[in-house]
């Protein structure tokens, strides 16, 4: 750290440290002394270590290839802080880092309680919109039922409204499990084929309904992944919804899976959801993933969305290890497409979507 | 299904522009051969296989968009059945050709054809291009 630097660190009300990797305080500033005392070597020592194969908090910012800005919420003394890594250190000998602890105590116990009353609210719209579903379904469904056309098409209106409505409330769901943290992806093998099927086969009823094709564009003969079943049809059902919006009529929509192999041995799984839509603007193409982030482009369906369903697809899809990008070209179509690593069926347990690691 | 293999990458072009401009011009076969050839040099671009699914999928769309749809007869051409060594059939291909009878539509085929129902349609929609079959 440079003189200049160290006078500004040195008056700074903010905590900052330079801890090695063993966990030893090499400098703090009087911000760091006055807020953790002595006790910080403490905990700085049980955060570098390996306990039972789980790495200490402080052991990722030493990894190879971690950048600095990286940030992790750690719980110190009963409050939780936003540990950021601001310089790397030292040389081939030892290694340091410079850290940035911020007391965000507060904001996550807001974010907390915003997410419990999302996740309630969430709830409790749930059970009464079942219910409307349920009721819709069954008077729909009574052959020979003496509704005359104009009724039956409200009905059908009505259901279909029920039906986005609740997939807005389900969205609404998933994105208050992502904010909190609490988004957990079983770890078991998955047949995408099977997923893949299962989502088409979903949505094929509305696709005709819509006037659109849906094929699959797979053999049988994908490997399998590691990840949750639920999660990943969730994730493809999402994309396909999409697609649906924004293909005109005759229009078509294509779900495949290719191999990709390295030295004759699959590698990855490259999932693609493709439409003849309307596409997206190229520099729009980015935006997509954020949350609250629609396109521009209006849906042929009408009624908008959340906002939040390319988001929590992308979530989905890197707490499976995996990345998503997309292609588009407008007038044309656009295509969503997922890579997943192939994964040996012994690699099995939970993983935990986490903001944390950002 | 494709098997890619993995040489280095490099920075990835503007495929959206490229690929726009390549259907407007040369349309969309062409476009199709040239983007699998690209892979071979950007083998890692997520993109570029979007690119490639969007065109695969236009053909697709392009050959359901007969007026019969998915009741269309596709039948062989004069030129196939004369000249059949010219054309070079994959085994898709060969398999695809062998249940044309004049009578059977599209949608029997779907269900005949061991392969799924977009690459069926997709090889189908070559042979059309490269006039083995036509579709009245």
């Amino acid at each position: 750290m440079d003189a200049h630097n160290f006078v500004i660190a040195e008056r700074l009300t903010t905590p900052i440290a330079i801890v090695n990797e063993h966990g030893g305080i090499e400098w703090s500033n009087p911000a760091f002394e006055g807020m953790f005392g002595i006790d910080a070597k403490d905990w700085l020592q049980q955060a570098a270590r390996v306990v039972g194969g789980e790495r200490g908090w402080l052991q990722d910012f030493f990894m190879d290839g971690v950048e600095e800005h990286r940030a992790v919420d750690v719980e110190i003394e009963g409050r939780t802080f936003r540990v950021e890594h601001i310089l790397n250190i030292g040389g081939e000998s030892s290694r340091a880092v410079a850290l940035w602890f911020e007391d965000v105590t507060q904001q996550r116990q807001m974010e907390q309680a915003k997410s419990d009353f999302t996740a309630q609210i969430v709830h409790d719209l749930r059970g009464p919109l079942s219910g409307i579903q349920g009721t819709l379904e069954f008077v729909l469904s009574q052959e020979g039922s003496k509704l005359d056309s104009m009724y039956s098409d409200l009905l059908q209106e009505a259901q279909r409204e029920s039906e986005r409505m609740m997939g807005l409330v389900n969205e609404l769901l998933d994105f208050s499990k992502i904010e909190a943290g609490n988004l957990v992806i079983e770890k078991e093998p998955v047949r995408v084929a099977g997923v893949l099927k299962r989502a088409v086969r979903s949505l094929q009823q509305v696709a005709s309904r819509d006037e659109v094709f849906l094929l699959s564009a797979h053999g049988r003969d994908v490997p399998q992944v590691i990840g949750s079943v639920e999660k990943m049809t969730q994730a493809i059902i999402n994309l396909v919804s999409n697609s649906l919006k924004f293909t005109p009529k005759k229009g078509l929509i294509s779900v495949g899976a290719q191999i990709v192999r390295n030295d004759d041995v699959p590698e990855s799984i490259v999932i693609t959801v493709t439409d003849s839509g309307m596409g997206i603007k190229a520099d729009e193409l980015e935006q997509i993933w954020k949350k609250y982030k629609q396109s521009g482009t209006k849906s042929l369906r009408g009624g908008s969305g959340t906002g939040l369903g390319l988001y929590i697809v992308k979530q989905i899809v890197e707490a499976h290890g995996g990345e998503i990008s997309v292609a588009s070209i407008e007038g044309i179509g656009t295509s969503m497409v997922i890579k997943l690593p192939v994964k040996k069926a012994s690699d099995t347990g939970v993983i935990t979507a986490s903001r944390t690691l950002s | 299904m494709s098997e890619v293999a993995s040489p280095p990458s490099t920075a990835a072009p503007d495929w959206t522009r490229l690929v726009a401009d390549s259907i407007k011009q040369y349309g969309v076969w062409h476009t199709y051969l040239k983007l699998i050839e690209a892979r071979t040099s950007y083998p890692n671009d997520l993109s570029l296989r979007g690119y490639t699914e969007i065109v695969r999928n236009t053909i697709v769309r392009d050959f359901l968009s007969h007026p019969k749809g998915l009741q269309a007869v596709p039948k062989l051409t004069a030129d196939f059945l004369t000249n059949f060594d010219r054309f070079n059939l994959t085994a898709q291909e060969g398999y695809l050709i062998s249940l044309i009878d004049g009578r059977l539509d599209l949608q029997k085929m779907l269900v005949l054809s061991p392969f799924d129902q977009f690459t069926t349609l997709f090889n189908l929609a070559k042979l059309q291009h490269e006039r083995a079959i036509t579709v009245p």
